[in-house]
């Protein structure tokens, strides 16, 4: 030990230390199985070896502060051109469920909504077919009077949709099963639409 | 050229044996860092193994200027490192009487397993970046200077490491005294 004003103790411990270690020859020949099993390690050509030599670099105060704008520039600008194409939607104002794309609809799927509200001026229906808009899909009130029904062509598949009483209310139907929590606190139902589905 | 750089050589050039006596230049002196290091052989000769092979996938990258040995040291440092952070969460090392030592007339020149056992048990309670740096110093031997370039630690950082691993066994002697 080299610091003179060591604790015997801790002395005692570094010297003990200092031991070797028994070792054990199988462990070795255990070590030379594995190399033999690698591939050969080559020497690198003087070029390879420039390209992957590390290396440092001078620049200059300047040099430096326009890397650096340059960089986050295009940071900027490939946050933004991500966001415009969906992968990473931007946190804050909560959004409608985006329209996804759909193949082109068979004539064959047609589906019929019916809603009953009897005490409503007007009603909606509104989903990820039209945009979630309120005012793209208005229901009829039937000779009933007290039920509204609309009947959408709408693709195969999984969809989500609402029922809006009075431009405001929303509400489930309550013939279909609950769609889990969209995160904007209100009710949807979903409708599994397969080839061919009647009204 | 030294012996490792003219070994080094002979394995690139084809000669896989020439390997084998870097292992035998270094086998034991790894060994024992790796068993004081992760307090049992099973462990250490896992690190071991795995230094030895990657070290050897690796001789390509291996610059003449700089040493074999600190070389090799960096790759079996990490290596430990990353074993006994697997092992960290599954394993506790429990403590022994403290009564082999206190009992001990003179040890200074006698040598038996369950002094070593003991001394490995002492080196177990040290945290494990204590433990590293107090290793590097007094049993392998290194400047300061030497240990920054094998952990990437700053100098002082390791002297502070080293200083309360010290510290840490004289509280532990304290302790061992007053009870």
């Amino acid at each position: 030990m080299t610091d003179s004003d060591q604790h015997p103790y801790v002395e005692w411990i570094a010297r003990e230390a200092q031991r070797p270690v028994v070792t054990d020859q199988a462990a070795r020949e255990r070590i030379m199985m594995a190399v033999r099993a690698e591939p050969m390690p080559r020497r690198r050509t003087r070029v390879w070896r420039r390209v992957f030599e590390p290396r440092a670099f001078r620049l200059s105060p300047i040099a430096t502060t326009l890397l650096a704008a340059g960089l986050v520039g295009i940071g900027v600008i490939t946050g933004k051109v991500v966001n415009n194409r969906g992968v990473y939607p931007s946190v804050g104002e909560p959004k409608a469920p985006a329209v996804v794309q759909q193949p082109p609809v068979s004539p064959d799927t047609v589906v019929k909504f019916v809603f009953v509200a009897p005490q409503a001026s007007k009603v909606s229906v509104v989903g990820d077919f039209n945009g979630w808009n309120a005012t793209t899909t208005p229901m009829v009130r039937t000779a009933n009077d007290s039920v509204w029904t609309v009947t959408l062509p709408l693709t195969t598949g999984r969809h989500v949709y609402s029922f809006v009483v009075d431009g405001s209310s929303w509400n489930a139907d309550p013939h279909a099963p609950l769609a889990p929590d969209d995160g904007f606190g209100r009710p949807n139902s979903v409708r599994i639409v397969g080839r061919g589905s009647a009204l | 050229m030294n012996d490792d750089a003219a070994d080094v050589q002979r394995v690139l050039a084809g000669d896989v044996d020439a390997y084998a006596a870097l292992v035998d230049r270094y086998y034991d002196r790894c060994a024992r860092f790796a068993v004081r290091m992760l307090g049992n052989r099973d462990d250490a000769e896992d690190a071991l193994q795995v230094t030895f092979v990657r070290a050897y996938r690796a001789l390509d990258r291996y610059q003449e200027r700089d040493r074999f040995s600190a070389w090799l040291y960096r790759i079996l440092v990490n290596q430990c490192r990353s074993i006994a952070a697997r092992r960290a969460h599954r394993e506790k090392v429990f403590v022994r009487e403290e009564a082999v030592l206190l009992n001990a007339p003179d040890r200074s020149t006698s040598w038996t397993g369950e002094d070593e056992e003991f001394v490995q048990r002492v080196l177990n309670e040290l945290d494990p970046l204590l433990r590293e740096a107090f290793l590097l110093k007094y049993i392998e031997e290194m400047s300061y200077e030497e240990m920054s370039t094998l952990t990437g630690v700053g100098v002082s950082a390791l002297k502070m490491r080293v200083k309360r691993a010290c510290d840490r066994l004289r509280e532990r002697w304290e302790r061992i005294k007053h009870d």
